[in-house]
This record gives structure tokens, sequence and C-alpha cells, in this order.
């Protein structure tokens, strides 16, 4: 069986971080917790602040912002977005 | 000066009703936003347009450049839309028929990519029979916008580095 993979996407502070707007990481397990992909994803972009800027962003997942983190769980094919504190207008 | 924005930062453009939510990358045409909502039975259009400011804090802006996860932020206008109208048939005071809306339309356009000073950045229009179901409505929908739309912003200042450059987040 295939390892799960989703698509990330990076935007404003997130992305300055990066240097990337989309990446497709491969999920370490199957049925994925969202509540681990911080520390995940913060270990494949260390030293660049992106765990910081992590703790102050909410998920996105499908284009559906997530209320409760600990109820979602990924299980490959979604588009998970970093939604840094938005800053339009 | 190039900029590459996000592939899924792309114009959008929703309809609820007569009120549209548009996120474009081309200049706001501020006329045409405020024919989109006129109407005959309108005896008040309320509008707001936010623009590019020369300074903050003592430093020069040069530009703004905005980013928008489109997908979800086009969902999230057009909702902050449908709760205006419904807000605004609830507190209305008027002894008004029940088939003549409190709000007529509104039209709320975003614009992405390089906003130079001076340039609108929001253009909100919004249409009733009465003034004050009109201003408030307008102010509902900016402070909506503002908090919860996947929209992002970055001030770049004179004489500073462009990779430096910062976003900003609006204080909820």
């Amino acid at each position: 069986m295939s390892q799960p993979e989703i698509t990330v996407l990076y935007f404003a502070a997130a992305s300055t971080a990066t240097g990337l707007t989309e990446q497709s990481v491969t999920l370490p397990a199957l049925q994925y917790p969202l509540s681990s992909l911080s520390s995940f994803l913060a270990s494949l972009h260390p030293d660049v602040g992106l765990d910081k800027i992590l703790q102050s962003s909410q998920w996105s997942v499908n284009a559906e912002m997530v209320d409760n983190v600990e109820e979602v769980t990924l299980m490959g094919g979604e588009e998970v977005a970093i939604i840094c504190p938005v800053s339009g207008g | 000066m190039t900029t590459s924005y996000p592939s899924t930062s792309v114009e959008a453009r929703e309809e609820v009703g007569r009120s549209i939510c548009v996120l474009s990358y081309k200049s706001l045409k501020i006329d045409e936003i405020i024919k989109s909502v006129s109407d005959d039975g309108a005896g008040a259009t309320a509008l707001f347009i936010g623009t590019t400011r020369n300074s903050y804090q003592g430093k020069v802006v040069t530009r703004l450049e905005y980013q928008a996860y489109s997908k979800l932020a086009i969902k999230t206008m057009t909702d902050i839309i449908r709760t205006a109208h419904q807000s605004a048939t609830r507190s209305t005071h008027y002894s008004t028929p029940a088939a003549v809306p409190c709000i007529i339309s509104c039209a709320v356009h975003h614009r992405l990519g390089t906003v130079p000073v001076g340039e609108p950045s929001i253009v909100i229009a919004v249409s009733s029979p009465h003034r004050k179901e009109a201003f408030v409505a307008c102010e509902q929908i900016l402070e909506e916008v503002k908090q919860r739309v996947q929209i992002w912003k970055r001030e770049y200042y004179e004489g500073e580095k462009e990779d430096e450059a910062e976003w900003k987040a609006n204080s909820s």
C-alpha cells in the first residue's frame, strides 16, 4: 500500500519562510492526526521559523476551516493549507 | 519587479442572489461597482473604499501586495454577505412589508497583487431602501472581511529590503 500523500499550501509568512507556495508531503503514517502535522512540517523546514508561524495559524482542510484540530485525521489526498493571521482590507 | 503569486491565489467571483463577491488582480472600478448595486427601490447606497496609505509608523510605504487562498476566501466572503442580509432583516425597525428586503444588493471587491499607494484595495457597496441599514451592513461586511477572509497583505517600505517586507495581521 502506498504512503498517504497530501498537498500543503503555504501563504504569506509561511510561504516566505519555506520559499514554497505548495508542497506534496508524504505523511509518516496512515490515518495521520492533523494535530501532529505542525511538528512534522516544522521538521521538514527546520530553522526558518515555521514552528512559530504555525503556532499562530489555523488549518484548512479541503478548503474548509478546521474548528477543532483534534477531530481531524488525514487519510491522504487532502489539500491542507496553513492559514496565517489574515490581513485583508 | 516581478513577484510570483501562489497558483491558488487567483481571480474569483461568486454571486449570492443580487449580491456579488469578487477577487481581482485588476484595478477596482468604483463607478461600476456602485452601478452593480443600483436599484430603483434603493434610497441609499453606502460605499466604503479602502486605499493603500503612504505611511505606517513613520515609515514610507511604497506599495502593498495581496494574495488570497481564493477558493476558500470567496466562500468566506459569500458567507459574510449572507449573514449581512440576514442580520439586516432581523434588526430592522421599519414596518417594511415582508416583500421588501432591508438590503437590496451588496458588492464586495478585493484586489489581489500589487496595489500602489493611493489605489483602492477593497470596495464595498451596499444598497438599501434606507440609509441606516446600508451604513450598518457596509461596516459589518468590512469588519468581517478583515477578520475572516483568507487574504494576506504585505507592506513594502522605502529604503528597506524587499525580502524583509512585513506580512501584516489584522488585530482582532
